[in-house]
């Protein structure tokens, strides 16, 4: 288990983490998500012991390991850029922690082979274990790193980006294949990413940040679902922002009176609503409704993205599946009415 | 993995040179003509010349030249200050580059401007500095005078004066390559568990020892080569204070042509071997890029 409790880091004027408190029970593969800026990396190597914290305590299974270097917490570190050490092979890299352990806690060389083969087979690349890591592709790179820092045996791993520096094809098969590594061993990872589709795919928990606090701790399903906060459904994925108010329960956005019951203080309020609650129809449905002009169509993928314009003025993004965007049949300008299935709104949150 | 089509040899699409911006041949001619004329009569004539000057009277009178006992001493004396200057140089200089390539902290650009002192300020000056401090009437003189410590018209002085002109030529070539190199390498030698000797050692060194060689080599050919400094605080001892610079312009000032361009030739002779290990490593460098380059382009991305 590792808990950061009460964790504080200025970088001179920047306060790049403010009273942040942290547990991630053992075993669990945790995401810590949020947009660059928001104190998410100085977190992960406060927890490695590459950053020191100006207050606040890290424990790992209880004990405090606070003030220990890095080399003392024996955590396992991915880096972004892989850093592999460039003048050794990948066999090299991979044994490095192990040879460099003090004579007497150092494993004797056949049985650092042996660890070295293992790892070499885990991540599927035993027939590069000469090579140089210049002669790698980037997920053949990012994997040794891996490797690297399982052979140490950590007690926690942790990750920085680790497929920030990948094309799309490989971050896609790299991050379920780290999934697969984790249920097999089952180690304490942290990982840290901006990207919300790979957080909520690979971890068990997400911790959303923003700003140098924590906005939310949950799972995938907890924080997409019931977003604690409007950023957190921001960051999530994408969102319309329309001017409303609250009256006796009742949500309005601008004057369009939506389903669902919002049982918060009477008044102005901003409304959020994602671009796949948003219901193109040709025929106005009693006042659920509010009219919009289709500027910008694009139906490459799996879903229709819409570009209008609503009545106000304002732009509106809405997504619809290829079926129903051929039995509409859609074209440029055109009018049409817009419903609101699904709208957010959060208390004490005043429109602006 | 995926597989890829790799174009293997780009050279044969791209031309070598596109005729837009080709000049006429007689422009080129003369353009290559100045350019050969001109390294000719500042490089290679005074090379010749040096050579030529010092076996004038054949090679026997040449190597009596260099076995002359005042030679001689001037030769080891010049072997001597770069044997210290060099090592102290490079323990300074990596030193140095470490520090301010890995990490930031208050005077930082004070000491890179320090560093740089050795190469803005003139090699007379620079020796007059070590006469002022440790010259009888110097600062610390009076001091060493009473407990019999000689440094300067001694060889301290000369080693002292040589270390502080070639002082930059290591740091200088070695911090931008540091920093350039990040330090990420070395934040994941330690989460392995390496200390901090064992990860320069091992990781660090590694990385910057072309670079490092390289600085050596200045460094040396500038620590052999230096006059004005340690023309200063010499003192022109004939066979004990006496460097091969020194030796070469008392041998000159003589008219004692044929000895004065015999040690002349031995310094341009270390030029030219320094120059022909700078090449050397530089191919040896760019080759190994270059291997690294053609066996990654000829796997395809995985």
């Amino acid at each position: 288990m590792i808990e950061a409790l009460g964790i504080t880091k200025r970088f001179g004027q920047f306060a790049a983490l403010s009273n942040v408190d942290l547990t991630i029970p053992s075993g669990e593969l945790v995401a810590l998500l949020g947009p660059s800026g928001s104190g998410k990396t100085t977190l992960l190597r406060i927890i490695a012991g590459l950053e020191f914290a100006d207050s606040g305590t890290v424990r790992f299974d209880g004990s405090d390991i606070t003030d220990q270097t890095a080399r003392e917490r024996r955590v396992g570190f991915v880096f972004q850029h892989y850093a592999l050490f460039r003048h050794m092979t990948v066999f090299e890299n991979i044994a490095f922690g192990l040879k460099v352990r003090p004579r007497k806690l150092r494993p004797a060389k056949r049985e650092i082979d042996r660890k070295v083969k293992e790892l070499l087979s885990l991540i599927q690349l035993e027939n590069l274990a000469h090579r140089y890591p210049s002669q790698l592709s980037g997920g053949q790179r990012q994997r040794v790193a891996l490797a690297r820092a399982l052979a140490v045996e950590p007690s926690v791993l942790l990750l920085d980006e680790p497929f920030g520096a990948l094309d799309a094809k490989v971050r896609l098969e790299l991050r379920r294949w780290l999934r697969q590594l984790h249920d097999e061993i089952h180690i304490t990872s942290v990982f840290v990413t901006h990207d919300q589709e790979e957080a909520l795919e690979v971890a068990d928990r997400v911790v959303v940040m923003n700003h140098g606090r924590i906005e939310q701790v949950g799972s995938p399903d907890e924080v997409y679902h019931h977003p604690a906060t409007p950023f957190v459904y921001g960051f999530l994925g994408s969102v319309n922002l329309f001017h409303g108010r609250i009256d006796e329960g009742q949500t309005y956005l601008h004057d369009v009176a939506v389903q669902g019951m919002a049982p918060f203080a009477n008044g102005a309020t901003t409304v959020y609503v994602r671009p796949h609650w948003l219901e193109i129809r040709r025929q106005p449905n009693d006042r659920s409704h509010f009219r919009a002009t289709i500027k910008h169509i694009n139906s490459a993928g799996p879903l229709v993205k819409v570009e209008a314009v609503s009545e106000w003025g304002s732009p509106v993004h809405i997504e619809m599946s290829q079926e129903r965007f051929r039995d509409l049949q859609l074209t440029h300008n055109e009018a049409v009415f817009v419903t609101p299935k699904e709208v957010k709104v959060f208390d004490g949150e005043s429109a602006d | 993995m995926a597989t890829a089509v790799t174009l293997r040899n780009p050279a044969t699409v791209v031309p070598k040179t596109a005729a837009s911006t080709t000049e006429g041949p007689l422009v080129r001619w003369l353009l290559t003509g100045i350019a050969v004329l001109f390294l000719g009569i500042f490089l290679f004539l005074p090379l010749v010349v040096v050579f030529s000057s010092a076996l004038a009277k054949g090679f026997t009178v040449y190597v009596a030249s260099l076995s002359e006992p005042d030679a001689w001493a001037a030769i080891r004396l010049t072997l001597w200050a770069a044997a210290i200057a060099v090592p102290a140089n490079v323990i300074f200089g990596v030193a140095a580059a470490w520090a301010i390539g890995k990490f930031d902290f208050f005077g930082k650009s004070v000491l890179i401007t320090l560093i740089d002192l050795p190469f803005a300020v003139s090699p007379v000056v620079s020796g007059l500095i070590y006469v002022l401090l440790f010259g009888l009437q110097g600062f610390l003189g009076p001091w060493l005078a009473a407990h019999d410590i000689k440094i300067i018209f001694a060889v301290p002085g000369i080693v002292l004066a040589t270390i502080f002109v070639t002082f930059p030529f290591v740091a200088r070539e070695l911090i931008p390559l540091i920093q350039a190199q990040g330090n990420e390498e070395e934040e994941a030698a330690l989460t392995l568990g390496a200390s901090g000797w064992q990860t320069f050692f091992r990781v660090t060194l590694p990385n910057i020892k072309w670079g490092l060689l390289y600085g050596v080599i200045l460094c040396n050919a500038r620590a052999m080569g230096e006059f004005g400094a340690v023309s200063v605080v010499s003192g022109h001892i004939r066979g004990r204070t006496n460097t091969m610079p020194l030796h070469i312009e008392i041998l000159y000032n003589e008219y004692q042509f044929v000895p004065a361009f015999a040690v002349a030739s031995l310094l341009a002779l270390l030029a030219l071997l320094t120059l022909f290990v700078k090449s050397a490593i530089e191919w040896r460098s760019k080759q190994q890029l270059a291997e690294l380059e053609a066996a990654t382009a000829g796997e395809g991305p995985a």
